[in-house]
Formats: C-alpha cells, sequence, structure tokens
C-alpha cells in the first residue's frame, strides 16, 4: 500500500529520488570531523528559535505600556512560560556562539574558497539577517538595555549621507524609540526567521551544488565519499546530544547569566544606565565602532568590519589548499585573529576610558590588518610552501588544477 | 584547530570569571517555608510602607506555604488577586523623598551582583565621622537603614540582623524568580535524560561508523 | 556465523533503544509548548467570584462575570418559586428543588444550551433570541432547540447574604 502511494508521488513529485540523492544518499566526505556538526546545529537551533518564539508570541503585547509587564506574565503565570522564555533567549546566544564556531570553521580550513564563493555569501546574508533578527527582538522585553540598545543602534544610521536624520526617525517612526518602534520591530522580528529559512534553502542548495569541503582541503574522489544516513545523520545526532547538554546546563541553571541587570528594570526614555552594553555576540563589532574617534567613520567601520568576511575568497590568493592545515603563516594570522576577536569583545564590554579606548584602537587595526596581511602574505606563502616542497596529494590538486586552466584558455 | 578549542574553553571561562566580579559577598539564600515566610513577614513590616511588590499577588504566596490567615491580615480589604502594592502612594513618594522607591519584584536580578548586592545592601548602613548614617554599597542612598545594623551594639542584634537580611532577601530572591526551584528541580531530571541519551548516540554513531573498513582509508594519513 | 547473528541482534536492540529514548525526549518536550497555550495560573485563580446577594431585591436578577461567562444570580418571588416548583420543566425534566439550593435564589450559567447566545429574561423566563429557546424560571428549557436546560454552576453559600460561584 504504502509502495503505491509512494509510486504516485513519485510520478508526480521527486520525492524518493530528492530523498535518496539530497538527504540520505548525499555523499560526504568520510574525513570530515566535528567542526562539520555545527551547520546541522544550526539548523537545530533555527527551528527551536522559531517553535519558542511563536508559542511566546501567543502571550506577548507589543506596547509601550504592557510589554514589559507581559514578559513578567510569560515568566510567572503561563504554563511553563518561564521555560519556553529561557530557551528563547538562551537560543539566541546559542544560535551566534554556533554560528560563530561554524564561520571559524570555513575560515580555518579555507571552506570559502573557489568554487565555494556563492555558499560563503549565502551565509554572510545570513548572518546579516541573523543579526537583525537578534537585535530587534532584544527589544522587545522593553527593559533598560533594550530601549537604549535600539536607542544607540537606530542613530547608527545619523551616519547616513544628507538624509542622516529623516532616516532614523523613519526607521523609528517617531522621534524617540517609541510604540511605533517596538510595534514594527516585533512584526520585522516575527517575519525574519521566515526569510532566514528562506535564505538557509538557498544555502543548502549551493552546498549540494558543490558539496562540502573537507579538512584536507582537496575534493574527494568518489570512493572517498559516503552516504549522508547512516553516517552523518547519527554523527549530527551525537553532536546536538552534546550540544543539548551545554543549552540545558544553562537554560536550567544560570538562565540569567547572559541578561543584563539593567534589562530587569522597565524602560525609562528619561533616564540612562550608567553603563550599557550590547549583548556578547555584538561586543567586538560595538568595540570597533567605539574605537573610531569620528561618528561616521565608527559607522563605517563597524559595517565594513562584520563585511569583511565577504572578501576572503578573493583576499585569500593561495593556491595551497586546505586553509590553516597546509599553511603556517595562514595558521598564525587565523589564531591572531581569534585572539584579536576576544580582545575586541573585552573592550566592547568595558566603558570606555584610558587604556581601554587604546588597547580597542589597537585591536580594531588588527582586525583589519587581517584581511590585509592575508592579501598580501597568501602569494607569498604560496611561494614559499612550493619551494619547500608540498605533500603529493596536494601537488597533485595544484597541477590539476593548473591543467584544468590551461585548457580552459 | 586543537588550539582553537583551548582558546574558545579559555574565553568561555574568562567571561564566567568576569560575571562573577562583584566583590561583595556571597548569600546563600533558602527556600524553605520558614525562611520565606519570615521574609515575607520582614518585607510586609519593614519594606512595604515605601516599595511596592507589583508582580507578586497576595494569592501567590500562598504557593510558598503562608498560611492563609495571615495573607488575609497582610491584604486587607484588598482581594486576593490583586498585586501587593506599596502602603505610600507614588505622588506622595515623590514629594517626601524626591524619587518613587523602586518596585522590589525583580530587584535582586535588576542590580548587579544580584542577591548579594542586596543583602549587601542591606547591611551595608554605617555611622559616619559626621554623624549620619551611610551605605557602603550605595553612597548617599535615600532608603533609611530598615534594618537598624547601623545602631546595633551586641553581638546577639548583629546575628538577629543578618539573619533578618537573609530572610528578606530569600524572600525577595523567591519573588524575582518563583520558578526557580522547579527549573532547577527540572534541569537535573532533563540533563540525567540527555546524558543518557547522547550516550546512546554516541554507542549508535560508533556501531555506525565501524561498518566503514578502515583498511583502505588513506585519508587518515591526513588526520593531524 | 553464530556471533554475527548475536552481534546484528545487539544492534537493532541498541538502535531500537534508542529510537524509544529519542522519541520518548520528543514527547516530553511538546508538553511545555502544548501546556503554555492552557489558561495561565492568574486565568484559573480567577475561578472563584464572590457575589454579595444583600442588594439584591426580591424579582432583580443580577448578572455576575465568571470565567468569562454571564451567571445570572436571581433572588426570586414567592410567586416565582411557586411556578417553578409546580412543573418539571420540559424536554429535559428536573424539579426545581434539585436546581436550587435555596428555593429563593437561583443561580445559573447564563448561556444557551443551544449554541451559546445570552438569553433575554422576559415574563415566562428567559428567551434567547438566537434561534428561539425559551426556559422557565428555573432555567429549565421549556421550547426551541435547546438541548439542555441552563446548567447550574458549581456555588456555596458563605453566611446568608454571600454565595462564592467555583469548585466547591
Amino acid at each position: 500500500m504504502s509502495g503505491r502511494i509512494i509510486n504516485w508521488i513519485d510520478r508526480r513529485f521527486p520525492f524518493t529520488s530528492f530523498i535518496r540523492d539530497e538527504l540520505t544518499g548525499y555523499p560526504t566526505p568520510r574525513n570530515l570531523s566535528y567542526w562539520w556538526n555545527f551547520g546541522f546545529l544550526a539548523g537545530f537551533v533555527l527551528v527551536l528559535q522559531v517553535a519558542t518564539g511563536i508559542f511566546l508570541a501567543m502571550h506577548y503585547k507589543a506596547d509601550v505600556a504592557h510589554a514589559f509587564d507581559s514578559i513578567q506574565h510569560i515568566m510567572r503565570d503561563v504554563n511553563y512560560g518561564w521555560l519556553l522564555r529561557y530557551m528563547h533567549a538562551t537560543g539566541a546566544s546559542a544560535f551566534f556562539f554556533v554560528i560563530f564556531i561554524h564561520m571559524a570553521r570555513t575560515l580555518y580550513y579555507g571552506s570559502y574558497r573557489a568554487p565555494r564563493e556563492l555558499l560563503w555569501w549565502t551565509g554572510q546574508g545570513l548572518l546579516l539577517m541573523l543579526m537583525a533578527t537578534a537585535f530587534m527582538g532584544y527589544l522587545l522585553p522593553w527593559g533598560q538595555m533594550s530601549f537604549w540598545g535600539a536607542t544607540v543602534i537606530t542613530n547608527l544610521f545619523r551616519a547616513t549621507p544628507v538624509f542622516g536624520e529623516q532616516v532614523v526617525i523613519w526607521l523609528r517612526g517617531d522621534y524617540s524609540v517609541g510604540d511605533a518602534t517596538l510595534n514594527r520591530f516585533y512584526a520585522l522580528h516575527y517575519l525574519f526567521p521566515f526569510l532566514i529559512i528562506g535564505a538557509v534553502v538557498i544555502h543548502l542548495v549551493a552546498l549540494h551544488a558543490v558539496k562540502s569541503s573537507n579538512p584536507s582541503g582537496i575534493d574527494l574522489k568518489a570512493k572517498d565519499n559516503i552516504p549522508f544516513h547512516p553516517y552523518f545523520t547519527s554523527k549530527d545526532l551525537f553532536g546536538l546530544g552534546v550540544f543539548l547538554i551545554f543549552f540545558c546546563v544553562v537554560v536550567f541553571f544560570v538562565p540569567d547569566s547572559l541578561s543584563e541587570p539593567a534589562n530587569s528594570i522597565p524602560a525609562n526614555p528619561l533616564q540612562t544606565p550608567n553603563h550599557i552594553v550590547p549583548e556578547w555576540y555584538f561586543l567586538p563589532f560595538y568595540a570597533i565602532l567605539r574605537s573610531v574617534p569620528n561618528m561616521v567613520g565608527g559607522v563605517v567601520a563597524m559595517g565594513l568590519s562584520v563585511m569583511m568576511f565577504a572578501f576572503m575568497p578573493a583576499l585569500d590568493r593561495s593556491s595551497i589548499p586546505g586553509g590553516a592545515r597546509y599553511r603556517p603563516i595562514y595558521r598564525v594570522l587565523f589564531y591572531l585573529f581569534v585572539i584579536d576577536m576576544v580582545v575586541l569583545g573585552y573592550v566592547g564590554y568595558q566603558p570606555p576610558a584610558g587604556t581601554i579606548v587604546v588597547i580597542g584602537q589597537l585591536a580594531t587595526i588588527g582586525y583589519f590588518a587581517y584581511f590585509v596581511l592575508i592579501f598580501g602574505l597568501s602569494k607569498v606563502e604560496e611561494r614559499w610552501l612550493v619551494k619547500r616542497g608540498l605533500p603529493p596529494d596536494v601537488q597533485a590538486l595544484i597541477n590539476a588544477e593548473a591543467l584544468a586552466k590551461s585548457s580552459r584558455a | 584547530m586543537k588550539k582553537f578549542t583551548l582558546l574558545l574553553v579559555v574565553t568561555c571561562l574568562a567571561l564566567l570569571g568576569m560575571s562573577a566580579l562583584a566583590d561583595m559577598s556571597t548569600v546563600q539564600i533558602a527556600t524553605d517555608t520558614a525562611t520565606l515566610g519570615r521574609g515575607a513577614d520582614s518585607m510586609m513590616t519593614n519594606c512595604r510602607s515605601c516599595h511596592s511588590l507589583k508582580y507578586v499577588r497576595y494569592r501567590d504566596l500562598t504557593s510558598i506555604g503562608i498560611p492563609k490567615p495571615k495573607i488575609d491580615e497582610w491584604r486587607g480589604s484588598e482581594s486576593v488577586d490583586n498585586p501587593m502594592l506599596a502602603v505610600l502612594a507614588d505622588k506622595d513618594a515623590l514629594q517626601s523623598f524626591g524619587i518613587v522607591p523602586p518596585d522590589l519584584s525583580l530587584i535582586t536580578k535588576a542590580r548587579d551582583g544580584g542577591m548579594n548586592y542586596l543583602y549587601a545592601y542591606l547591611l551595608g548602613y554605617h555611622n559616619t565621622s559626621n554623624g549620619s548614617v551611610d551605605n557602603l554599597i550605595y553612597p548617599g542612598t535615600k532608603m533609611p537603614d530598615a534594618l537598624g545594623i547601623s545602631s546595633a551594639t551586641t553581638a546577639a542584634q548583629l546575628v538577629d540582623i543578618h539573619g533578618k537580611a537573609r530572610d528578606v532577601t530569600s524572600f525577595l530572591a523567591w519573588a524575582a524568580d518563583p520558578h526557580a526551584k522547579e527549573r532547577i528541580r527540572m534541569g537535573y531530571y532533563v540533563l540525567a535524560y540527555l546524558v543518557l541519551l547522547t550516550s546512546l548516540l554516541y554507542l549508535v554513531k560508533r556501531m555506525v561508523w565501524a561498518r566503514l573498513s578502515t583498511s583502505d582509508d588513506h585519508l587518515t594519513s591526513w588526520k593531524k | 556465523m553464530s556471533n554475527a547473528v548475536l552481534d546484528d541482534n545487539r544492534r537493532s536492540l541498541l538502535l531500537k533503544l534508542t529510537t524509544v529514548v529519542a522519541g520518548a525526549g520528543v514527547a516530553a518536550t511538546a508538553v511545555p509548548f502544548v501546556a503554555s497555550m492552557n489558561p495561565s495560573s492568574d486565568v484559573l485563580a480567577q475561578a472563584e467570584v464572590e457575589v454579595d446577594l444583600s442588594g439584591i431585591t426580591p424579582g432583580a436578577v443580577h448578572t455576575v462575570a465568571w470565567q468569562g461567562q454571564p451567571v445570572f444570580v436571581v433572588r426570586r418571588t414567592p410567586q416565582q418559586i411557586a411556578i417553578a416548583a409546580a412543573s418539571n420543566g420540559g424536554s429535559d425534566p428536573e424539579p426545581d428543588s434539585k436546581r436550587a439550593l435555596n428555593p429563593e435564589w437561583l443561580v445559573v450559567v447564563g448561556v444557551c444550551t443551544h449554541m451559546g447566545c445570552v438569553p433575554n429574561k422576559e415574563a415566562i423566563g428567559w428567551v434567547c433570541h438566537c434561534h428561539g429557546s425559551q426556559y422557565d424560571e428555573s432555567g429549565r428549557v421549556t421550547l426551541g432547540p435547546a438541548p439542555t436546560n441552563l446548567v447550574i454552576p458549581p456555588y456555596r453559600f458563605v453566611g446568608n447574604d454571600k454565595i462564592i460561584i467555583g469548585k466547591v
């Protein structure tokens, strides 16, 4: 019976072949390490955020007079409301945590290199949408940090040439962050996840066109690929179990550790808290904003810092595959960059005074220097490595690439 | 990437350390009925003349085991479904103090240091050299020394006041996070379950991957 | 050979066990999501309503909201009591003595048992104008499409002039 139903469907829709080609039988390099789990985890967190978000939306009120109270209603009166909200709030941080590791893996192993540029750029688009969604969601509890965070960030658009003031007022629908702002942020916070789901589909289509990269940096021969199911389904699910353990420790035991105390005070447009900071995942970019002693310059630097990743396929001119694995100079640069991000994050959390400002400015220079140095050194490093002699596998790939290029020309 | 893992772990630990930087003594709060009852009593006698507890309804007090007659005494003619508001109206407070005393429903969440802040603040009153009373944690506070620690003289009095501060802090910690006890209890069950599930998933993964023959696996040569 | 079979058995057992444990977890996770759509604790807390009877004159209908629904509290006149006691109603017969704890007071949920409209008080009792159902002085259906009599909510007397509507 079920066979007949599937037959009926298959004649009208590529059901079986889709499952076979793109899910269960999808050829995946057998040597993927656990760093390749994080894409799946990001997908899981997205589903978790949408699910908890929809149920929270059934109780939330987007009105400046009721928003804070409705959050308290969720936390106190709604059955398991506290659980849904703590999952959603922790989920936002988990999302960024997972995405940052996903990106770090791509940078480390050079997964952004040809032919995976579009895959990388759709990922960049997803990062921007995730940031926008998280930022708008943070306004909804209508606490002090929500309010002043939204005030500061919408004010960034004052850097728009000529129409700065008008753009800010247009974004807010008011002269300051108010009821109109809260309502539109709520509408968009509900909309964006569905755009993200659409973009994830595009991201996956791009992935399935070029297939996963792998730690070797060389596209494997067909015999080294294994079907996604059961190998990577079992591996991804085990990774999910480990992730959930960490996630649940935060949700059940220290759920408030990631929220600022000031956000437990209702928004007060007449008084700014002494120390306002964004959520941890924005801290490095926030530090870059503050490090440039000019409003427009700061905004441009911050925007550029987020977008720099998109230039990686062009900046990295080395033809040595495998990212940092076979490239000692690139490896050092990678670790320096990660440390630089951590320093920027720390600076972003501290009040801007004294040495913190200087450290922030140095780290900002370091941040952009990473990309410049990759552009400058990738070719130098390649020549040096070729002179020193490469592993035969790697040499073979370079030769094959050169051959393909010359035959095209 | 091993170094990356290390870096990640170090960063997470540093973040935890940063959040624990508050230089206040830590208070061990309690969640038993007796402590919460005494804390609620203190709240009603010492604090509620000025401070509200607007996200807590009188009815909610039954959930921590406060006897009904006691609640009826506190609420007077107010309905059990009403929030616990301050005796002093906001308008009058503004007139006499120049400030509306903060609502205490979320006070243990709304200050850096959380309940440690509250505990240290309640016990932070002292006599200054010019004869007035001030607070170590919040110098220039408008709130008087409600528990009277600045005028305490005997050791017994000090012990009593410390106990009271702990009771009030425990009660307000409950008010800010009424599901904390339930949450932590559920957390243990969830974690136990997840450890079991993850172990099983690990075994399944190992079983599945064991099917791959490793003899012709030249890929292993790349493993670092 | 037998070793391989044993091995296979062990494998399929592990898979089954893992599937069951994971399935139980997914099912348990659904609980908070589903439960969050049930009435919240503050709504449940209002499941009881106090009604002060002292101000209600004979013949008057006092309407209070209980769980979002109207409840009619009627102080019946001696004639109304007599009329109600004289019959057993219509299609859903029930003696009046079973419908009122105290014959002077009738407490009924003011929602027509047909399609949920609120009936109006008229000389004969109540008339629902949505579909023409009629109820007598005891709230028993006498005419029209309504299947049953008006519902008596759980209530109890506290002293002589106060009732609490809600769980007894």
